[in-house]
């Protein structure tokens, strides 16, 4: 059997001063070329089990392999193949980059130390511009656009990487409805063609992608249910009132 | 002609020689001091090196080791604090600054007979004589390995320097870039000790930066602007220290500030508010 594209195995993340785990006693399996969406109430952990995947934060107990390896010991190598969305950013007027530059950076970590890009890093970064439509904003300052507008641009430097696995937090909730369409119809296909693993993050149920037939339904840091789309937001409707 | 306000050439090229690249060096780290917020602990750190080298006079060690050892000793005490944010800057600043000063002082004062020597006040103000032909060639290659490690890892410092999170995110491992500014601020700041002074050193790295910063986006064009206003700054100073027969340090302070108002006043990306 391929190995999974991300496994975790009892896994707690507590954060730095805190007693309490944010994410605690976490099992979860993804093949290879799944997409899955997370739902769950405010402050359920749905960021936290998202950062503790790729290991921006790292974890407590438990362990943590993506792509067949430990996040614990190969987490920058690791991350350079894994895109990832935050839900919060916010660039002021004063940071000193340029769209184009953004997204680029994007792949830096895949580039590799001391290394310069090459043409081929530069025409797939023009590439996830083109893809979100932000190629006229390529010379603009990050800090002088728009929320939904850095939004994409993050998208689009997550692209730029070529990832194989992509985390996305709350990737809609700066974007108006038709960007919503198009940039949900980017990942369904990149997902499809590319046999990208997907984990996204939705409060909207509404927004859950067509093509996503696994539902995690997240509350207190734990996994409340996880299984088939339907019976998974009918059980959330159920507890959460929705 | 072979002098000029009485100097010989070869000193008054050693003195410009010393002050370019001293803007230089503290201009181009100065882009890595303002964008990441380190002013509180460089301030910090430009005081403990004064506090060291006044240790060195008082006890008859070379200064410039002193400064060196306080400098760095101040960068790793203080550098894991500052990165995890686990105190306000200003909490730093308020605490550490008074006692960095009040132990250079005390240093100062039990020098022996040399409490207020000119070389001990050159600790304070800058010197113009400190600068020695051997002070050139350190700081030439000071120069030269900062100039080459940005260089090097350009791609590495401009994502820490956007946003250290997504840096991360994108595979970059940003601590040991993180160390290694604050390694290379600890050293320039005891090179730059002698010119400009424990009490000014610092605005060499806040002002030319901080200039360059209100003019681009760009960070190539940033670190090139921010070296070189670095070494106007501190040529005119050095020529205003001159003409008016001023302490050096201060000098190059009267010129900064000018330069960054200048620049504020002027500034593209001056805000509407
Ligand atoms: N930096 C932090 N330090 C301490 N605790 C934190 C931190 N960030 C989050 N938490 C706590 O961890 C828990 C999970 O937070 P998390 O951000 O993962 O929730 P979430 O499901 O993403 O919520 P939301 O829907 O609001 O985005 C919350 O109880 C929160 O209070
Ligand atoms: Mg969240």
């Amino acid at each position: 059997m391929a190995t999974p594209a991300i496994e975790l195995k009892s896994v707690s993340t507590v954060y730095e001063g805190e007693r309490v785990p944010a994410i605690r006693d976490i099992e979860l399996t993804l093949e290879s070329g799944e997409l899955v969406a997370i739902i769950g109430p405010n402050g359920a952990g749905k960021t936290t089990l998202l950062e503790t995947i790729n290991g921006l934060l790292p974890h407590t107990r438990g362990q943590v392999r993506v792509l067949g390896r430990d996040v614990a010991r190969c987490g920058p190598q690791l991350r350079s193949h894994i895109g990832y969305v935050p839900q919060e950013f916010q660039f002021d007027e004063t940071t000193p980059v340029l769209v184009r530059d953004v997204v680029l950076m994007g792949r830096y970590g895949r580039i590799g130390l001391v290394r310069r890009p090459t043409a081929e890093d530069r025409a797939r970064a023009q590439e996830a511009l083109e893809l979100l439509g932000l190629a006229e904003l390529a010379e603009r300052p990050l800090g002088k656009l728009s929320g939904g507008q850095q939004q994409k641009v993050l998208l689009a430097r997550a692209l730029a990487k070529e990832p194989k696995i992509l985390l996305l937090d709350e990737p809609f909730s700066h974007l108006d409805f038709a960007a919503r369409e198009g940039v949900a119809e980017l990942i369904a296909r990149w997902h499809r063609e590319r046999l990208l693993t997907v984990l996204i993050v939705l409060h909207d149920l509404e927004a859950i992608p067509q093509s996503c037939h696994r539902v995690i339904l997240l509350n207190e840091g734990r996994i409340r249910h996880d299984g088939a789309r339907e019976r998974v937001v009918r059980a959330f409707a159920l507890s959460y009132g929705g | 002609m072979t002098r000029m306000y009485g100097l010989p050439w070869s000193l008054i090229f050693t003195l410009l020689g010393g002050a370019a690249l001293t803007g230089a060096t503290c201009g181009l780290l100065g882009t890595f001091v303002v964008r990441l917020r380190l002013s509180s602990l460089g301030f910090t750190m430009s005081h403990a090196a004064f506090a060291g080298a006044a240790l060195g006079l008082a006890l008859g060690i070379e200064p410039l080791t002193l400064a060196l050892i306080g400098a760095i000793l101040t960068a790793a005490v203080l550098g894991p604090v500052a990165e995890r944010a686990k105190l306000p800057a200003d909490v730093i600043t308020g605490v550490l600054f008074p006692l960095t000063m009040a132990l250079g002082l005390i240093f100062l004062y039990l020098a022996p007979g040399t409490a207020m020597s000119s070389s001990a006040l050159g600790l304070l103000w800058g010197s113009l004589f400190a600068m020695a032909g051997e002070d050139l060639l350190r700081l030439l290659g000071l120069a030269g390995a900062i100039a080459l490690t940005v260089w090097l890892f350009f791609k590495e410092f401009q994502a820490l320097l956007f946003d250290r999170k997504l840096a991360e995110e994108s595979g970059v491992p940003t601590r040991p870039f993180y160390y290694l500014i604050l390694f290379l601020t600890g050293v320039t700041i005891a090179l730059a000790l002698r010119l400009v002074g424990g009490l000014l050193v610092f605005v060499l790295l806040q002002s030319p930066a901080a200039t360059a910063f209100q003019f681009s986006y760009d960070l190539k064009k940033i670190f090139f602007w921010a070296a070189l206003l670095g070494v106007i700054y501190a040529s005119m100073g050095l020529g205003l220290s001159f003409a008016l027969d001023l302490p050096l340090g201060s000098a190059i302070v009267l010129v900064s500030t000018l330069g960054f108002g200048l620049a504020v006043w002027s500034s593209p990306k001056r805000r509407r508010t």
